[in-house]
């Protein structure tokens, strides 16, 4: 599974880089770095909801407070 | 400062760059978007294309490319290399046409060749239909005259990898599970139509916001403003910029040396052979296209990430931005935003759009600086890497012979890598540069004259010889980890 973390800079300065540590974290936590792949991308276009995160190719908006529920929910629940 | 340009089209990227960096710098890039095509192209009469209005088109193209989007909305995808259909002439050729040199021959060996009945003969004279052509070569190779010309588009001549078709319009198409960002068509398409996506407003906005940004040079810096411009001076110049601080990556490049040996050393001791991780186009292309040889790549970190890694780890909050002749970097820093290096990667053309905008001049400044020692610099130079490494061997006393190979471009590289992968490598090492001659004939470097490896030599001579090991145990206190992987 490929989960796409924003790094533009809006995305920067709403906490992107403290989503990807969160989600590193947690993905070595569970022991999925060989089904989680986490990567980055240009601005996706939607800086108002950013912090941007695609899981697949869904778009969902996630703050470093909503990390870590985002990950059980919606990572945990598709691998 | 007074800026060459080695075509027009080198000119028009840096000018959307320096207007697009001039608004971000401002905060006035909402108002003034769409007023940059007109500062670029003003008045009716066009100057390249068949009117002022595609120019225009084109100019916004550019200007969505640095502002890091695809070059039409609703057509993002996650290359670095992006097309710009409005620039993209669709070029009308037929790949093999016979030429004047048709001596209307009696062998006819051409008509022979041609297995799909596509040759004919008009008033004696071959002729190839389009229609029916396959483009297999064979009327080429049979004529006794060289009268078959092969006029392959530039741009699907110059990928390595065979990423370019073309759509039903004939607009060119890059097939991102292909491309390996190397940016050869980028600078082979003589419309200009194909460029790179840019981080350069991003990093401007993080400065205008007052994060702590630091710049990251690649070796290839030396020279690129000039021959009297140094490093030192290059530093300040950014340091204006807003820049919090310049590191060399050369520096970087001094630990990844160090790791890349000792790996080394391990690999031949255990009978196995070694390619180098440093070129990300190269890595791209064993990730792309050679997988089965990924277990053979070095787990050493880039030159970019242990740079990246080691400012971190003075200080926590840097945003490290990569600054190069590269466009693959671009794509390396996506692909690893869990190894804790560069945040953003921006090419030598970018940052000199962006002194442009601030009316800032490297040459007006004053500082000797040297962090790298003169083996890092040297980097970027095709066989410096295995120089490097070699360097280390002999500094540790190793006694080990390696057989290396110096894979000095996209297609020794590939040539190299198709050898390990079927087991008739005869080396023990490749080193793998994408750019022939190495980072420093990159895509995005500034200053490709004549005199630019002697103004460069001359440059890297003034500095001190430390050695790698002596220049890496200054660091030794921070604890850095160079292996690729996420760090903790």
């Amino acid at each position: 599974m490929v989960v796409t973390i924003c790094i533009g800079s809006s995305c920067h300065l709403k906490g992107s880089r403290d989503i990807i540590s969160i989600f590193q974290r947690l993905v070595s936590m569970h022991g999925l770095s060989d089904q989680v792949e986490l990567t980055g991308s240009f601005c996706m276009g939607q800086c108002e909801k950013g912090v941007c995160v695609k899981v697949d190719d869904e778009l969902f908006s996630v703050t470093p407070a909503t990390a870590e529920s985002f990950f059980n929910k919606e990572i945990l629940g598709r691998v | 400062m007074k800026r060459t340009f080695g075509t027009d089209i080198n000119k028009i990227r840096y000018q959307v760059y320096v207007e697009v960096a001039k608004a971000a710098f401002a905060n006035q890039l909402e108002e003034k978007r769409d007023e940059i095509p007109y500062t670029i192209i003003p008045g009716r009469t066009p100057s390249y294309r068949c009117c002022v209005y595609r120019e225009r088109e084109i100019i916004r193209q550019r200007v969505r490319l640095a502002e890091g989007h695809a070059a039409e909305a609703g057509t993002e995808n996650k290359n670095i290399v992006q097309v710009l259909p409005a620039a993209c002439e669709g070029c009308p050729i037929n790949r093999f046409s016979v030429t004047n040199n048709c001596q209307m021959c009696m062998a006819k060996k051409c008509l022979g060749a041609c297995n799909f009945g596509a040759i004919t003969f008009e008033q004696g004279r071959a002729h190839i239909d389009p229609k029916k052509c396959k483009e297999c070569g064979k009327c080429a190779e049979a004529c006794p005259y060289n009268a078959i010309a092969d006029l392959m588009r530039p741009c699907k001549r110059s990928c390595p990898v065979d990423a370019i078709t073309l759509d039903e319009d004939m607009i060119v198409v890059i097939d991102e599970n292909k491309c390996i960002s190397c940016g050869q068509c980028v600078i082979n398409c003589p419309f200009g139509a194909i460029s790179d996506k840019s981080f350069m407003v991003d990093v401007i906005k993080l400065i205008n916001q007052g994060a702590k940004v630091y710049a990251m040079v690649a070796p290839a810096i030396e020279g690129q403003f000039g021959a009297d411009v140094s490093v030192g001076m290059i530093r300040q110049a950014i340091k204006a910029l807003g820049f919090t601080d310049m590191y060399e990556v050369s520096l970087g490049a001094d630990f990844v040396s160090k790791n890349e040996a000792e790996e080394l050393a391990e690999h031949l001791k255990e009978g196995k052979k070694m390619t180098t991780s440093c070129c990300p186009a190269f890595v791209n292309m064993i990730k792309k296209h050679f997988p089965q040889v990924l277990d053979n790549m070095s787990t050493t970190v880039s030159p970019m990430t242990a740079t990246g890694r080691i400012i971190k780890a003075m200080d926590p909050e840097a945003v490290c931005v990569f600054i190069g002749p590269c466009i693959a970097k671009k794509g390396e820093v996506i692909d690893s935003i869990t190894f804790g290096g560069a945040d953003y990667a921006l090419t030598y053309e970018e940052l000199a759009g962006m002194f442009e905008a601030k009316e800032i001049d490297p040459a007006d400044y004053d500082e000797e600086l040297q962090q790298g020692s003169k083996m890092g610099k040297n980097f970027s130079v095709s066989g410096g890497v295995t120089a490097c490494v070699l360097e280390v061997l002999k500094e540790e006393n190793e006694d080990i012979s390696v057989k290396v190979n110096k894979a000095n471009g996209a297609l020794e590289c590939k040539k190299a890598l198709m050898m390990l992968k079927l087991g008739r490598l005869p080396e023990d090492f490749i080193e793998g540069m994408a750019c022939v001659g190495g980072c420093v004939n990159g895509p995005m470097m500034l200053n490709k004259s004549r005199t630019f490896m002697k103004d460069r030599n001359a440059q890297i001579n003034k500095a001190d010889d430390r050695t790698i090991l002596e220049n890496v145990a200054k660091y030794d206190e921070l604890g850095i980890n160079m292996t690729r992987g996420s760090v903790e």
